[in-house]
C-alpha cells in the first residue's frame, strides 16, 4: 500500500510518516505544492493525504488535478483550516474524507483503512480478524459464524480497534472517534468502558 | 431635559421676572403721572371754589355747580384732615361705588373760615391706565411668544446636525461599521465634532478588527503545533519500552492536548462567529437537528445517570447556518449535562416560539449576566473551558435570538426565543 503525504509542516510530516510506516504502509511525502503535484502526477498511490494550505499552492488544486487524471487514489484532506466551506469544497472536488488538525494518529489510521477498504473492494469484502468476521456493507459481525448483535457505537468501536490492532490507542482518540466534536465536552470516559465491557462480553 | 427646552427654560426664567418688573415700574410711573394730572385739575377746581367764596355768601353746603359733587361749607367744629385722599362714592345712577380723588382744605375769607372739598372721578384715569398697561402686556407678550418661537425654530434648525450625529452614534454598531455616516453641516463645530467622532470610531473599529483577526490567526496558527505535539505523543505511546507510569504521563499529556485543542477550536469558532464567517444560511429543520443531537448525547447522558425528557414540536423551521445550528443546540445540551447533578434531569422543549433547555443543578455561584462572558465558570465544573455559553450567545446575537436564563425549584432554564 502506497501513501502520499502532502504536508508542509516538517515535524508533523515526520510523525505521520513514522506512524504509518509502522502500520506497514509505504509512505512518500511532499512538502509543497509543486513537489506534491509532480508526485501525484507521476506515481500511483492508494491513498493521498493532503493539506489544503501549502506553500506555492492549494491542496484543493491537487485534488482537482488527481480527479482530472482519473486517479484511483483515495484522498483524505488533513487541514488546520477547520472550515465547513473548505470541507464542502474539498469533498465536492472528489476528496473522500476530511480530517481537521489536530487529529489523533489512530483516527487517521482508521480513516485510511476504511478508505482503502472502500476503494479496493467496494466495501463488499469481509474483514477477518482471528475468529471475528465483519461485513462492513451490512454492518454485520460474526464470531465463529455466530451472528453478534452490536449497537452502532459498539460496532464503530470494534472497527476502530481492528483498524488499530496492536496499537496503543488513547481514550481521547476513542471518544473522539465515537462522538466526534461532542466528545470535546465530556468530562469522564467511563462510558467508553461501558461499551468496551459490552463488546468483550459478546 | 432636551437642550432646546433647556435654553427656552432659561430664557423664560430670566425674561419673565424682568417682564413683570418692567410692568410694575411702568404701572407705577404711569399712575403717578396720571395722579399728578388729576391733582392739578383738583387744585384748579379749588381755586375756582375760592373765587366762589369771594362772590357768594355761603351759609350752608354750597355745590360748585348743579351736577358737581364738589362743595363749600362754612367751617363749624367739624374736624377734618386737609390734603388729597382716594375715596369711593356711591353712584345712584350706575348703582355702584365709583372711585374718586378728593382734596379737602380750609379757606378763610373776610375772617370767616370755609371748608372746601373738591372731588374728581378717576374712572378715566383708571381706564387710561388699564388701556396703557394692557397694550403694554399684549405687545410684550406677543414679542415674547415671537421670540420663543423663533428662538426654538432657530435652535432646532441649528442643532439639527447635532441630533443627526447623535442618532447616527446611537445606531452605530461596530459590526456594521461601514454603514455609519455623519451628516455634513454648515456649522464648523459640528463638522469638527463629526470629524473627531469619525477618527475615534475608525480607531476603535480598527482595533476591533485587529483583535478579532488576532484571535482567529492565533487560534489558527496554534492548530499545527498542537497537531505536531499530539502526533508525537501518539507515536511515543506506541513504544514497547514504556513503563506504566510513563504511559500515564503520556495519557495526561494527551488529555491536556485535547483540552488545549478544544479550547483553541472553541476560540476559533467564537472568532469566526464574531467575524461573521458563517454566511451561508439555509432553511433548517430545527426539530430534526435537536432530535439528532439528543440521540447523540443520550448515551453519554445515560452513562452519567441523567434523564432526558423532551417535547419537540415537529418541523420548526429556521433560516440559519447549519454548522451554527448544530453548535448552538449541542452547546446548550452539553451545558445542561455538565452542570447537572447526580441522577439529575434535562428537559428540552421546542416550539415555534423558541427552545427551552432546563437542567437540574445547584444554584449559580456567579452572576447570571456573567454566564455568557468568556472563561467565566461556575467553579464546580473544573472541566469546563468556559466558552460554551459564550458561543451560544454569539450565535444567538448573530440571528437576533433572545436568550434568557432563569432558575427556579432547583432547575436552570435557558430559553432561546426565535424572532
Amino acid at each position: 500500500m502506497k501513501i502520499l503525504l502532502i504536508e508542509d509542516e516538517a515535524e508533523l510530516r515526520k510523525s505521520i510518516k513514522q506512524y504509518l510506516h509502522q502500520e506497514g504502509y509505504l509512505v512518500e511525502s511532499a512538502a509543497d505544492f509543486i513537489k506534491a503535484s509532480e508526485k501525484a502526477g507521476v506515481y500511483d498511490y492508494d491513498c493521498i493525504l493532503v493539506d489544503i494550505t501549502l506553500p506555492k499552492g492549494s491542496g484543493l488544486d491537487i485534488i482537482k488535478q488527481l480527479k482530472e487524471s482519473n486517479s484511483k487514489a483515495g484522498v483524505i484532506i488533513i487541514s488546520a483550516k477547520n472550515s465547513s466551506g473548505d470541507k464542502i469544497k474539498g469533498l465536492d472536488l472528489g476528496a473522500d474524507d476530511y480530517l481537521a488538525k489536530p487529529f489523533d494518529l489512530a483516527e487517521l489510521n482508521s480513516r485510511i483503512k476504511a478508505l482503502i477498504r472502500r476503494r479496493n473492494f467496494d466495501g463488499s469484502k469481509a474483514i477477518v480478524v482471528n475468529e471475528i468476521t465483519i461485513t462492513p456493507d451490512e454492518r454485520q459481525v460474526k464470531v465463529n459464524s455466530d451472528s453478534v448483535n452490536l449497537t452502532a457505537k459498539e460496532y464503530d468501536l470494534l472497527l476502530f480497534f481492528i483498524a488499530n490492532k496492536n496499537r496503543v490507542v488513547s481514550k481521547n482518540a476513542i471518544a473522539e472517534h465515537l462522538w466526534g466534536d461532542d466528545s470535546d465536552q465530556m468530562d469522564s470516559h467511563d462510558f467508553i468502558y461501558v461499551h468496551l465491557r459490552n463488546l468483550r462480553k459478546n | 431635559m432636551k437642550l432646546l427646552n433647556k435654553t427656552i427654560r432659561y430664557y423664560a426664567l430670566i425674561s419673565l421676572p424682568l417682564l413683570i418688573l418692567a410692568g410694575l415700574i411702568s404701572y407705577m410711573l404711569i399712575k403717578a403721572e396720571l395722579r399728578d394730572g388729576t391733582d392739578e385739575s383738583l387744585e384748579r377746581e379749588f381755586t375756582k371754589a375760592k373765587g366762589l367764596v369771594h362772590s357768594n355768601t355761603i351759609g350752608q353746603t354750597y355745590y360748585l355747580s348743579p351736577d358737581s359733587l364738589s362743595y363749600i361749607e362754612p367751617l363749624t367744629n367739624q374736624r377734618f384732615v386737609p390734603g388729597y385722599t382716594d375715596t369711593l362714592i356711591y353712584d345712584k345712577i350706575e348703582q355702584e361705588d365709583v372711585s374718586f380723588r378728593k382734596f379737602v382744605n380750609q379757606y378763610s375769607f373776610n375772617g370767616k373760615p370755609y371748608y372746601i372739598t373738591v372731588l374728581k372721578t378717576t374712572i378715566e384715569e383708571d381706564e387710561l391706565l388699564e388701556g396703557i398697561l394692557s397694550t403694554f402686556f399684549i405687545v410684550v407678550g406677543l414679542l415674547a411668544v415671537a421670540f420663543f418661537v423663533s428662538n426654538w425654530l432657530l435652535s432646532k434648525s441649528m442643532w439639527k446636525p447635532f441630533y443627526e450625529t447623535l442618532n447616527e452614534l446611537n445606531r452605530y454598531e461596530i459590526k456594521n461599521h461601514e454603514e455609519h455616516n455623519f451628516p455634513k453641516s454648515g456649522t464648523l463645530e459640528f463638522n469638527q465634532l463629526n470629524e473627531t467622532l469619525n477618527k475615534l470610531i475608525g480607531k476603535i473599529h480598527q482595533d476591533y478588527i485587529l483583535q478579532k483577526e488576532f484571535t482567529e490567526n492565533a487560534s489558527h496558527e496554534l492548530q499545527t503545533p498542537i497537531a505536531v505535539l499530539k502526533a508525537n505523543v501518539n507515536l511515543l505511546m506506541q513504544s514497547p519500552y514504556l513503563k506504566e507510569q510513563e504511559m500515564g504521563q503520556l495519557q495526561s499529556m494527551d488529555n491536556t492536548l485535547k483540552k488545549i485543542s478544544s479550547l483553541n477550536k472553541a476560540l476559533l469558532l467564537l472568532a469566526k462567529i464574531e467575524n461573521n464567517q458563517f454566511k451561508e444560511v439555509e432553511q433548517i429543520n430545527f426539530s430534526e437537528v435537536i432530535t439528532k443531537t439528543i440521540d447523540n448525547v443520550e448515551e453519554v447522558a445515560q452513562a452519567k445517570g441523567l434523564k432526558i425528557t423532551s417535547v419537540i414540536e415537529p418541523n420548526v423551521n429556521l433560516k440559519m447556518n447549519t454548522t451554527l445550528c448544530e453548535v448552538i443546540v449541542s452547546n446548550l445540551l452539553q451545558n445542561a449535562m455538565r452542570h447537572n447533578k447526580d441522577k439529575g434531569e434535562i428537559q428540552i422543549k421546542l416550539s415555534t416560539a423558541g427552545l427551552i433547555v432546563s437542567n437540574s443543578g445547584e444554584p449559580l455561584s456567579i452572576k447570571p449576566e456573567d454566564l455568557y462572558v468568556r472563561f467565566t465558570k461556575n467553579d464546580s465544573s473544573k472541566e469546563s473551558i468556559g466558552l460554551g455559553l459564550a458561543i451560544v450567545k454569539g450565535i444567538a446575537d448573530l440571528y437576533n435570538f433572545n436568550i434568557r436564563y432563569s432558575f427556579d425549584s432547583s432547575m436552570h432554564h435557558f430559553e432561546l426565543k426565535f424572532n
